[in-house]
């Protein structure tokens, strides 16, 4: 029988196929989130099922999750961002006790128990400072490539300082640091210590290790070093951060196969 | 939009909730539910005939104004809080767009002229009590006949209470110069028997929430109520819906709902969103610890006492808002009303700019988390739905995270 996790982000939509007896990835992919976004998602789940060598195969159980997890329209049920990363954590890296998701328009902190349950989380309110968004718009307006960031944040020397932490003002502060000369790199590097330290007040003081980084945020190079300084702690990148939501989501699916069945 | 930072918005659970989770919530087509559902025309054309038969109306807006001395002078005690993200706009013209909605809306409604019940009142009777409002009153007062009421800060102090008892003997005063009436004990005892009984008849609604299964939604619950105290009609409807209620229990559901105590600020007619966004999601709100639920009906006035006005002072100061320091009263109330009403979780909602809830917000967490054993949601929002689908992720999570919790 296979399981599907679909995680429709705001950014992104990923789909993750799993065997729902042995639990084995059986493929996945990402695409762009757009318009349509419901003809996307059941989109890239067919494509995926193909390439899987499973199109035709019925699908045992969908879990959709995701910013636009109500717009997907082969699943099963729709579950959290929050339980759906905690649960992808718990497969991959048990012995995580707190993880960092940064997507594309949020960032939350999750915090486990004992199993890996969720104990409480916390996420940033209606603006997007401290997420992917806030990200893009800064290398977009310095006409840098988002995967370029942290080879620019590494040579900073001086890394500027981000005031604001709204985005559309930080893009203001930032064209008037570039009118003033300042360095692009240290630019970057500014920005990227406030995200960090967005992250780090939503934590507050007590942060327990270990401390794994997932979304899609996670695979822009210099954040993890950035998100580590202002914890205070050593954060690790989840393995295929991208995709930890629709792991998630698969394995719930498939914990529905087996209660069913 | 201004700038945003320490806006976040947190959930916390710490124990095993209650086992109790089912509770279906449908009351049927009831006469009291219509009634109410019509509350807004129903309080217009009461306010119009008494108008017409030469009552004053007067505005309040806020819980610390006693009805019982408007009532006694003849008046028809209107509540004038907004709940209208459209009334926003408006009022930025004059005030900040960092203050709270309520305050907002309810100016919003004065710049527009929007409010026939404002427009109606013959007088407002307002009060020092968070800086916004105060402030705002400033502003207000510069166009309507407005009376305002020094209200202490301290809950502890022999003095405090006397400056509220001196100011309310000022507001009886005032009221009886400028509607004409000899505003006599006798008249002030009346009119404590009927806010007595309003807030009895509403309290006895509130409690049948307290059941295993409760016969109304939270949602329900908060629509039986008027915008103007004290009317004939509405008193029926209580006793109706209350016959109607009692020993019938809603119907069971399946998934069960979470019991939840919302808590925090008020959510004026028109800004329930927050609240049908958590039934929505599978939540029953049992409970609701904030001024537009049972916070200002839980305690009565003392109807035999020798002097009505400071029996009166003595309820409206022991009202435990966010405004009095320290506010251990509101503490000592959330853990009765936890214990009558068993929630699974306490979810706090605070407008925008509203300090002095948020500010406590960390007390009720450390109360709901250590001392309660239960989880708790802070969700900070303003009039406008914008942030709603991620309303929807926190308290969807919240629920999974409880279900979760109990293995289900």
């Amino acid at each position: 029988m296979i399981c599907a996790g679909v995680d429709a982000g705001s950014r992104a939509v990923k789909v993750l196929l799993m065997d729902a007896d042995s639990r084995d990835v059986l493929g996945s992919g990402v695409c762009d989130q757009g318009i349509r976004q419901a003809e996307l998602a059941a989109g890239l789940l067919d494509r995926v099922l193909a390439e899987t060598g499973a199109a035709g195969e019925e699908l045992a159980c969908a879990v959709a999750t995701g910013y636009a997890r109500n717009n997907v329209e082969p699943a099963d049920t729709t579950i959290t961002e929050i339980t759906c990363h905690a649960r992808g954590v718990r497969h991959c890296a048990p012995e995580a006790r707190t993880i960092v998701e940064i997507g594309g328009q949020d960032s939350k902190l999750i915090r486990l128990a004992g199993g890996g349950l969720v104990r409480d989380f916390a996420m940033n309110d209606r603006c997007a400072a401290g997420t992917g968004r806030f990200l893009e718009v800064v290398a977009e307006r310095l006409g840098a490539e988002i995967g370029r960031l942290g080879g620019m944040s590494r040579r900073s020397r001086r890394p500027a300082v981000i005031s604001s932490m709204c985005v559309v003002f930080a893009e203001t502060e930032i064209i008037g640091l570039l009118a003033g000369g300042g360095e692009p790199d240290d630019i970057v590097a500014g920005v990227q210590k406030a995200v960090a330290a967005r992250v780090a007040a939503m934590a507050g003081r007590h942060v327990e290790p270990p401390v794994l980084f997932t979304g899609g945020v996670a695979m822009i190079s210099g954040m993890c070093e950035a998100l580590a300084e202002a914890l205070g702690q050593e954060v690790t990148v989840a393995p295929d951060p991208q995709m930890t939501g629709a792991l998630g989501a698969a394995l719930l699916a498939a914990e529905r196969c087996a209660d069913k069945g | 939009m201004g700038e945003c930072g320490g806006q976040d918005q947190e959930c916390t659970g710490a124990a095993e909730p209650s086992p109790c989770c089912s509770a279906g919530a449908r009351a049927g087509g009831d006469g009291p539910l219509a009634w109410f559902a019509n509350m807004i025309p129903n309080a217009l054309a009461y306010a119009e005939r008494a108008k017409q038969a030469g009552r004053p109306v007067v505005g309040i807006m806020c819980e610390f104004t006693p009805r019982e001395l408007i009532l006694a002078a003849g008046g028809v005690p209107v509540c004038l809080c907004g709940g209208s993200g459209e009334m926003v706009g408006a009022a930025e013209e004059q005030l900040p767009a960092n203050l709270c909605p309520l305050i907002k809306s309810t100016f919003g409604y004065h710049a527009t002229g929007a409010n026939p019940f404002l427009e109606m009142a013959d007088l407002v009777v307002s009060e020092t009590t968070c800086d916004g409002k105060k402030k705002m009153f400033e502003l207000m007062a510069e166009r309507r006949p407005m009376h305002v009421l020094e209200l202490p800060q301290t809950q502890d102090r022999e003095a405090a209470l006397e400056l509220w008892y001196g100011e309310l003997c000022k507001l009886r005063r005032a009221l009886a110069d400028r509607f004409g009436v000899d505003l006599t004990d006798e008249r002030i005892r009346e009119a404590i028997g009927v806010m007595n009984r309003e807030r009895r008849l509403r309290r006895e609604l509130a409690e049948l929430m307290a059941s295993d299964r409760p016969p109304l939604t939270g949602r329900q619950l908060l629509e039986l109520k008027s915008t103007i105290s004290g009317i004939p009609e509405d008193f029926s409807q209580y006793e109706n819906a209350l016959e109607l209620l009692r020993g019938r229990t809603g119907e069971s559901e399946p998934a069960g709902r979470l019991r939840v105590l919302m808590t925090g600020v008020p959510m004026a007619h028109g800004a329930e969103r927050v609240l049908e966004i958590v039934e929505d999601c599978g939540g029953l709100v049992v409970c609701m610890e904030n001024c537009s639920g049972l916070k200002p009906i839980l305690e009565d006035v003392d109807a035999d006492a020798p002097d009505p006005v400071r029996a009166i002072a003595e309820k409206y100061y022991h009202l435990p808002c966010s405004v009095m320091t320290p506010n251990d009263r509101r503490m000592d109330m959330l853990r009765d009303l936890a214990a009558g009403y068993s929630p699974q979780c306490i979810i706090e909602l605070i407008w925008q700019a509203c300090l002095t809830y948020d500010v406590e917000t960390w007390r009720v967490r450390r109360l709901a988390e250590r001392e309660l054993g239960i989880p708790y949601l802070r969700i900070e929002t303003d009039y406008s739905p914008s942030d709603s689908a991620r309303i929807v992720l926190r308290v969807e999570a919240l629920f999974e995270t409880i279900r979760e919790r109990r293995g289900e």
